[in-house]
């Protein structure tokens, strides 16, 4: 029961089903979705950390596969994200009281001047889909934004994102504040114009040329 | 003035048409703002680059605001950077059927028109491109990017009709950019390019269509430019019906010039950013003669960049790029 329920709700956020009142997917209009279902899996004695690794963490690594193979696309992503979300609203307790750890902490924003969000908004869900917790600092972030999320949360990963050739050239100045607050910072950067050499050049740790690549990267320095 | 399709394609040579505005706005000493907010200072940096690059065509400024900005939205103005719409103005069914159509009069449409007025009556050796967003695109600035992605599987009935409003408009503005003289219109249509073919057909082509319809002729192109088609999406630009297609570096363009009638001109696609703007004068020419080697054999190819060049592209890697079209050229067929 509890194994199908975990099942089910991976698909749920897998295919982007929200909750029962959307329509989408088709093939699932009328039944519950993951807002549902959650809830129900709660109530039969699913645990958190299950339904965070075996269901949520699980179908979002499988939405970033087919992301990145080119066999779905930004609406699906946003979709299953949305699905991962009205899951994540009933494990809010359990984060706060302790009772479920995250991977860590990610800060993230779009560099100041820029008032892009999209790929922001997309890396975000998927880090918050992969296991952990999101600090959304928004857009046109200023530095003091960034050191001041840093100094609460010094363990954090931090990830700055842009969209314009104009915009991606404050990163560094933020990168170089945030070194001087919080040394051991971890900081990945990403956004359209961007290259893995820039992000070298700037003196971050990783680059994201995709939402996958972020997640493996932030995987990785987790590990 | 040759037709420009005709042009092209009777053409033994590869033709180079960077899309840009940009380094002609620096060069005048002017800034970005100058240039969206005042039809005369863009139609000079548009003479300036005119007279200064031996192009196929020019032209006028890739802002995709001035659209957004005529129906009510709310927008940026940075002095070195293209302006951006700060926040939603439709929200639910109800915001969207109060929407109105605007008229040309609104917000900088006019001094838009008198730039490619300007522009086509007093640059003669070359046609001129107006450029305005594309439906999907400007349905995205109204409606908010991210809620639009979503609103098409949720509520696709207020996409549509949201959508049907912006055509209309860009289906008036479109006939206006036409009165002036110009050439064509390069439709950008980036957003596009982040959905799935058909998608990009239900949701874009078909309202970019609605626009070739109207306004497309033998003195007429339309160029649908997507910088977001990755390759996933080619056969929705087809459909549009637009006798050029513009491609942004994402693209492997010897698939694309394989997929398209060879009767559509395919534009393309060096990096605006890594080539052009980081590049030296030697990583450019390089890039332009790979990209040279890897079309050659397809009369229907302009060697393009990938999207409009960004501020501040040093004028000597345009310079290297026009070089080695020239010598490609020199070499191909002497």
């Amino acid at each position: 029961m509890n194994q199908e329920l975990l099942e089910k709700l991976s698909e749920c956020v897998e295919f982007g089903k929200i909750n029962l009142a959307s329509p989408y997917p088709p093939q699932m209009k009328g039944l519950p979705g993951a807002d549902e279902i959650t809830k129900e899996a709660l109530e039969a004695g699913v645990t958190p950390t299950e339904i965070l690794n075996d269901a949520l963490i699980t179908a979002m690594n499988k939405v970033g596969q087919k992301f990145s193979e080119n066999k779905i696309f930004v609406p699906q992503m946003l979709l299953s994200a949305k699905a991962m979300s009205a899951s994540m609203m009933h494990l809010k307790p359990f984060f706060a009281n302790g009772s479920v750890k995250r991977k860590g902490t990610f800060i993230l924003g779009t560099v100041y001047g820029d008032l892009h969000d999209i790929g922001k908004n997309l890396f975000g869900m998927m880090v918050e889909g992969a296991g952990w917790e999101v600090i959304d600092l928004g857009i046109d972030v200023k530095i003091e934004k960034f050191v001041e999320a840093v100094q609460q949360n010094p363990n954090a990963v931090v990830g700055i994102s842009a969209l314009l050739t104009t915009t991606m050239v404050h990163m560094k100045p933020v990168i170089d504040a945030i070194r001087i607050a919080v040394p051991e910072t971890k900081i990945i950067v990403g956004g359209a114009p961007l290259s893995a050499e820039f992000a070298s050049s700037i003196g971050a740790d990783g680059y994201g040329k995709n939402p996958q690549e972020g997640i493996m990267w932030l995987d990785k320095i987790s590990a | 003035m040759k037709l420009f399709l005709e042009q092209i394609l009777q053409s033994s040579k590869v033709l180079p048409l960077p899309i840009m505005t940009h380094p002609g706005i620096e060069a005048l000493g002017k800034s970005v703002r100058d240039a969206v907010t005042d039809g005369m200072t863009q139609y000079q940096a548009i003479k300036y680059l005119s007279d200064n690059f031996d192009t196929i065509a020019c032209t006028t400024i890739m802002d995709l605001t001035v659209e957004a900005e005529a129906f009510g939205a709310k927008i940026n103005f940075p002095e070195h950077e293209v302006p951006s719409v700060s926040e939603r103005l439709v929200v639910d069914l109800e915001s969207v059927e109060l929407l109105e159509v605007p008229s040309l009069e609104k917000g900088r449409i006019p001094q838009f028109l008198l730039a490619n007025k300007l522009s086509a009556e007093n640059i003669k050796n070359k046609p001129v491109f107006s450029g305005c967003i594309g439906p999907f695109s400007l349905a995205g600035r109204l409606y908010d990017m991210s809620e639009i992605m979503v609103a098409i599987y949720i509520e696709p009935e207020i996409v549509l009709q949201l959508l049907s409003k912006c055509t209309e408009f860009l289906v008036n503005y479109c006939k206006a950019l036409k009165a002036t003289g110009t050439a064509g219109v390069i439709i950008a249509e980036p957003a596009a390019g982040l959905l799935s073919d058909d998608d990009c057909l239900e949701y874009s082509s078909n309202f970019v269509k609605q626009i070739v319809d109207s306004v497309q002729d033998e003195t007429f192109t339309i160029i649908l430019h997507n910088c977001g088609n990755t390759g996933h999406c080619t056969n929705a630009m087809i459909a549009s019906g637009a006798k050029a297609l513009h491609f942004g570096n994402a693209i492997n363009m010897e698939d694309v010039l394989k997929q398209c009638p060879k009767d559509i001109v395919v534009m393309g696609n060096l990096n605006p950013v890594g080539v052009f703007k980081q590049g030296t004068r030697e990583s450019v020419r390089k890039a332009t003669r790979k990209l040279l080697d890897e079309t050659a054999g397809y009369p229907n190819f302009v060697i393009s960049s990938g999207c409009d060049l960004p501020p501040f592209v040093p004028e000597e890697n345009i310079n290297a790029f026009l070089e080695t079209v020239e010598e490609f050229n020199s070499k191909q067929y002497t």
